[in-house]
């Protein structure tokens, strides 16, 4: 084990072409899929923790089974709709970065939507009280409600992206891991252990963490300045 | 101002059931009564935050009503953004912190205030710009006693300057005493008594109002 971890920091440290690869798919797959997951799963879930409509529960209960859908479920209807017998045929997206995007997107989005909508349904009622106590209309009251958000909004974003960067079952079954085209991290250290080359796996291991690492405390270091 | 007649239930419980009434455009109404007797769900109907049953308006929706609830939200911004939100009259602003010992604090985020810190935050915010219909839900209840006094004398100064009715929700009897120039008392959901402050609040003619008035605040029959 000592010797595969002292390969895997050699690997990193002399630039391995294979692992640079894999680093440059797993980041545009993540940046994209956690950061549409937030475009569209936060004025959701703001929209959902604020609004007051009948059937509101329903449309609560149906975010929050949907955060637990499992990869693989997704996977499988993903590969379904855009397979060769599926609907979603001729935009030939199977195998591609597009569409390992677009599963996690269908993963992710329920999960920000859900984590957004309990924190604004926990403070909704006392803004939008205050709001109309001073006479604000819906503009203005959404304008605050949104500014109180910048701080879960962050934290979302890492939540969304810790989902994006660790998932394997979706990317696995509409990726296909295929080396220098949609293998990333994950995807990539199962692969190398089933081959028994736990090198490679094992320098992915290590700069899988580290970019969670990174990550985080960027996210952080932002959400501090911004929340000031 | 008229707030029209208004039912509130939740459940079976009646927790609210007033008939029509018409407040004064430059007085004081001290809302007195018990815990769940209904004042601050009242307060809440006439502003316009929760709706009575059956939805039915209890305002022209000409008049401008300023509302200070119970628990006034600071919003994630410093204490002076807080107070000129969206704008508003800078030299009034620093007048009212100035009166409430906000001053030194004005460059701080409201979110780590105290909670008398906040409600004097939320009584100047609700200060800043006139109204028809002021209503205050325990605007004191968190502050000591010195600010609490001066509190009074800046809603007095509101009222005068704008000539506007004040809805001041209280369980300081004493408070009530000093401001209000008329009082309602709430029991059980119901408006058991209205009338002169000076008469509500030193001679109640209903038996609930004498027994609250001698458990909470000592009942003052003299001058």
């Amino acid at each position: 084990m000592l010797t595969s971890l002292q390969k895997a920091i050699e690997l990193i440290l002399t630039g391995n072409r294979e692992l640079g690869n894999i680093l440059l798919v797993t980041a545009r797959m993540c940046l994209a899929s956690s950061l549409i997951s937030l475009l569209i799963g936060a004025p959701v879930g703001i929209w959902l923790g604020a609004a007051e409509f009948p059937g509101r529960r329903i449309f609560v209960v149906i975010f929050r089974t949907l955060m637990g859908m499992p990869p693989v479920v997704c996977g499988l209807l993903m590969y379904m709709l855009f397979s060769g017998v599926g609907p979603f045929r001729k935009y030939k997206l199977l195998f591609t970065v597009t569409i390992m995007v677009i599963a996690q997107v269908v993963l992710i989005t329920p999960l920000v939507i859900a984590n957004m909508e309990t924190y604004v349904s926990s403070l909704a009622q006392t803004v939008k009280e205050t709001a109309k106590g001073l006479d604000f209309g819906f503009w203005k009251t959404l304008l605050l409600l949104a500014n109180e958000c910048v701080y879960p909004l962050f934290s979302t974003y890492l939540l969304a992206f810790a989902r994006s960067v660790a998932e394997v079952g979706a990317v696995s079954m509409v990726g296909g891991a295929i080396a220098w085209k949609t293998n990333v991290m994950t995807t990539a250290i199962m692969l190398y252990t089933n081959r028994g080359d736990f090198t490679l796996g094992v320098a992915l291991g290590i700069i899988l963490i580290a970019i969670s690492l990174l990550v985080n405390i960027a996210v952080t270091v932002m959400q501090r300045r911004l929340s000031r | 101002m008229r707030i029209g007649a208004c039912k509130k239930t939740y459940g079976r419980r009646v927790v609210l059931n007033c008939p029509e009434m018409f407040y004064e455009p430059g007085l004081i109404y001290a809302v007195a009564g018990p815990n769940g007797s209904g004042k601050s769900t009242y307060a809440k109907i006439a502003a316009g935050v929760i709706r009575p049953d059956g939805n039915v308006k209890v305002t022209d929706g000409k008049e401008v009503v300023r509302y200070m609830p119970q628990k006034s939200f600071p919003f994630r911004m410093s204490v002076e953004k807080n107070i000129l939100l969206f704008g508003g009259d800078r030299k009034r602003a620093e007048m009212l912190m100035e009166a409430l010992g906000l001053a030194e604090l004005k460059k701080q985020s409201a979110a780590v205030l105290s909670g008398g810190e906040t409600a004097k935050m939320a009584l100047a915010r609700v200060l800043m710009r006139p109204c028809d219909l002021l209503i205050l839900d325990e605007p004191a209840a968190a502050m000591e006693m010195e600010a609490a006094v001066r509190t009074e004398s800046l809603i007095d100064e509101y009222r005068r300057e704008c000539g506007c009715a004040v809805l001041l929700v209280t369980h300081d009897l004493s408070q009530a005493r000093r401001m209000a120039d008329e009082a309602l008392f709430f029991f059980r959901g119901e408006l058991r008594e209205h009338g002169k402050a000076d008469q509500v609040l030193r001679h109640p003619e209903k038996e609930e109002t004498r027994r609250f008035l001698d458990f909470y605040g000592g009942r003052i029959t003299e001058g």
